[in-house]
């Protein structure tokens, strides 16, 4: 009686989390006009694929996805360097300012993106970097890299020490080091760093809105924003872009998941 | 902020041949940082004091303290205050309940706990814009599925104002927060349960303890510390995020859900006043600075992790 109220909770429980995800696969296969009809059946009576062609056809998905492509993986990079560099500075050497260093970071890590918004932009548009993606890239990443050091500082810091003194013992300088000692060992949160980094320059907003004004660099956040409460657009279109919109961190989530989740949960909150 | 790693090999290597390493390694971070953060929030600062136009391109005048005098008598600041924390305490306090609920269930032994847990927190990886799509649909006042299953458990009948009427507003928001953020906590909170000890659970069943009285005397102390942590965190997330809630309703209707990062938004990029949405950003940026001190504080009162 009891095993069987547990599967009954974790069925709805599971059910109620998943609705949404369900209910945007439904509305891309359904015929427009069973997505506006009241009340909405729950299981779709008709299903059709043909949306999915349609929108690729229709909507410049392709051009918005890879802008957002282009910007992740920018993202990325410049995460992974400065990650690295940061977390083992911060890992494996005392040094003076050391804390303020650790400490500054921390509170970066804090600080609402919408309230650097104003001043990021005044000092792009004197830099010529408005409206670029490069632009965007160095925007979203300032908001990763303190998340990213953080992680790879705390991961690091769980290498034993011997290991890195043997190498120094052996002749390696600090540099040799890290590439041939620490980094090696340092695998599962240079995912989880890469993973976060990814997500959020795919999933970022707020600078991508702000700062990218021309239609063909819009990356595709903003391109599906620019759906809500628009009518003109079929809604089985708007929902095929959508579910190919999230599909693809669902995907990372599923083959990633053990690595990020430590090092997220590490990361996030030892600091 | 101790200093408790001294031994490491941090001591080792820094003792080593470059004494300069290490700030080599940092000086790449400090730099984009101090160039992309420090240095916006210094002009931010300065913008504040100045009266500045987007649109137009007449130079920045000196303004003084203008636009604080106006932020202090300006009601709409206060009011996006009020609701910050309003937004900030409900979604926070939902948050802890539910991710102990959540992580209590996937720490129970089942047949396929492994999917369940993934379908559990696969909303922290769906996208923000795209989870706003599907719930901007599902919350329709005409067309919402929600209204079916409002009908199943709410004694109503017609179709609820799901995102246009000002309380109902500002609950769907938190809803659909919620259901993005609460993830990211339950799995932070499962950790947590893991690393209790077996043995304590078999003493207490021993000694005729039912699950509620475990819950109670083990498990809430023992995550207890991850709790405040977790508190802290979800506070401070929650008092700057921005995309779910501009883009399910804009800060309306009425205003029900304009926090303060949304009318910082709003008055440089809708109004186009530079100069007071730095001002308002300023008194954002002071806020988080505060919570971030109690979360510092309460950090090293504890005793945790330190840098």
């Amino acid at each position: 009686m009891r095993r069987l109220l547990l599967y009954a909770t974790v069925a709805l429980v599971c059910a109620t989390i998943l609705f949404p995800v369900y209910w945007m696969l439904t509305l891309s296969v359904r015929p427009t006009r069973d997505t506006i009809s009241y009340p909405p059946a729950l299981w779709p009576g008709e299903i059709q694929w043909n949306a999915y062609a349609e929108a690729f056809r229709t909507l410049p998905i392709a051009s918005w996805l890879s802008n957002t492509f282009l910007v992740s993986v920018g993202v990325t990079l410049i995460c992974l360097v400065l990650s690295v560099s940061g977390g083992y500075a911060l890992s494996q050497f005392s040094w003076r300012g050391r804390s303020i260093f650790g400490f500054a970071l921390l509170t970066t890590q804090m600080l609402p993106e919408a309230l650097l918004v104003i001043p990021i932009f005044i000092i792009f548009r004197r830099a010529a970097l408005i409206d670029t993606l490069p632009g965007l890239v160095f925007a979203d990443a300032a908001f990763v890299v303190p998340v990213g050091v953080w992680i790879l500082k705390s991961f690091m810091d769980t290498i034993p020490r011997e290991i890195s003194e043997a190498a120094l013992i052996d002749g390696c300088g600090p540099w040799a080091t890290l590439w041939r000692i620490t980094l090696p060992l340092t695998a599962p949160a240079l995912i989880a760093v890469s993973v976060i980094a990814f997500f959020d320059g795919w999933n970022e907003y707020l600078f991508a809105s702000t700062f990218i004004t021309t239609a063909e660099l819009r990356p595709a956040s903003v391109g599906l924003a620019s759906f809500i409460g628009e009518l003109a657009t079929p809604v089985e279109l708007v929902f095929v872009f959508t579910a190919v919109f999230a599909v693809v961190p669902m995907v990372f989530y599923f083959l990633l998941q053990r690595y990020f989740v430590s090092g997220l949960t590490s990361g996030a909150m030892k600091g | 902020m101790s200093d408790g790693h001294e031994g490491n090999a941090g001591a080792g290597l820094s003792r080593g041949r470059s004494a300069a390493a290490p700030y080599l390694f940092a000086l790449p971070v400090a730099l984009y940082i101090g160039f992309l953060v420090l240095y916006p929030i210094g002009q931010g600062i300065a913008t504040s004091f100045t009266r500045t136009e987007l649109l137009t391109t007449v130079p920045p005048r000196w303004a003084g303290l203008a636009n604080y005098r106006r932020l202090f008598a300006d009601p709409a600041f206060w009011q996006a205050l009020r609701i910050t924390l309003l937004y900030t305490g409900l979604v926070v306090s939902a948050t802890v309940v539910t991710s102990v609920a959540t992580a209590l269930l996937m720490n129970a032994r089942f047949h396929g706990r492994g999917v369940a847990r993934t379908a559990i927190t696969l909303p922290y990886a769906f996208p923000e814009v795209a989870a706003v799509l599907i719930w901007t649909w599902m919350l329709s006042q005409q067309f919402g599925v929600l209204n079916v299953f409002a009908r199943w458990v709410l004694p109503v009948s017609e179709n609820l104002p799901w995102l246009t009427g000002p309380r109902m507003a500002m609950l769907s928001v938190i809803l659909v927060t919620l259901w993005k953020i609460f993830p990211f906590y339950s799995l932070v909170v499962l950790t947590a349960i893991q690393t209790l000890e077996a043995e304590l659970y078999e003493a207490a069943r021993i000694d005729g303890a039912g699950a509620l009285a475990c819950f109670r005397h083990i498990t809430l102390p023992g995550i207890g510390p991850t709790l405040g942590l977790m508190t802290l965190l979800a506070t401070i997330f929650s008092f700057r995020r921005f995309t779910v809630i501009y883009l399910l309703t804009g800060g309306g209707p009425a205003n029900a859900t304009k926090t303060l990062v949304i009318s910082v938004y709003e008055h440089a990029f809708r109004f186009f006043d530079l100069s007071y949405g730095s001002a308002v950003g300023a008194a954002g940026l002071v806020v988080t600075l505060a919570i971030a001190a109690v979360y510092f504080t309460i950090q090293r009162r504890l005793g945790y992790g330190g840098v």
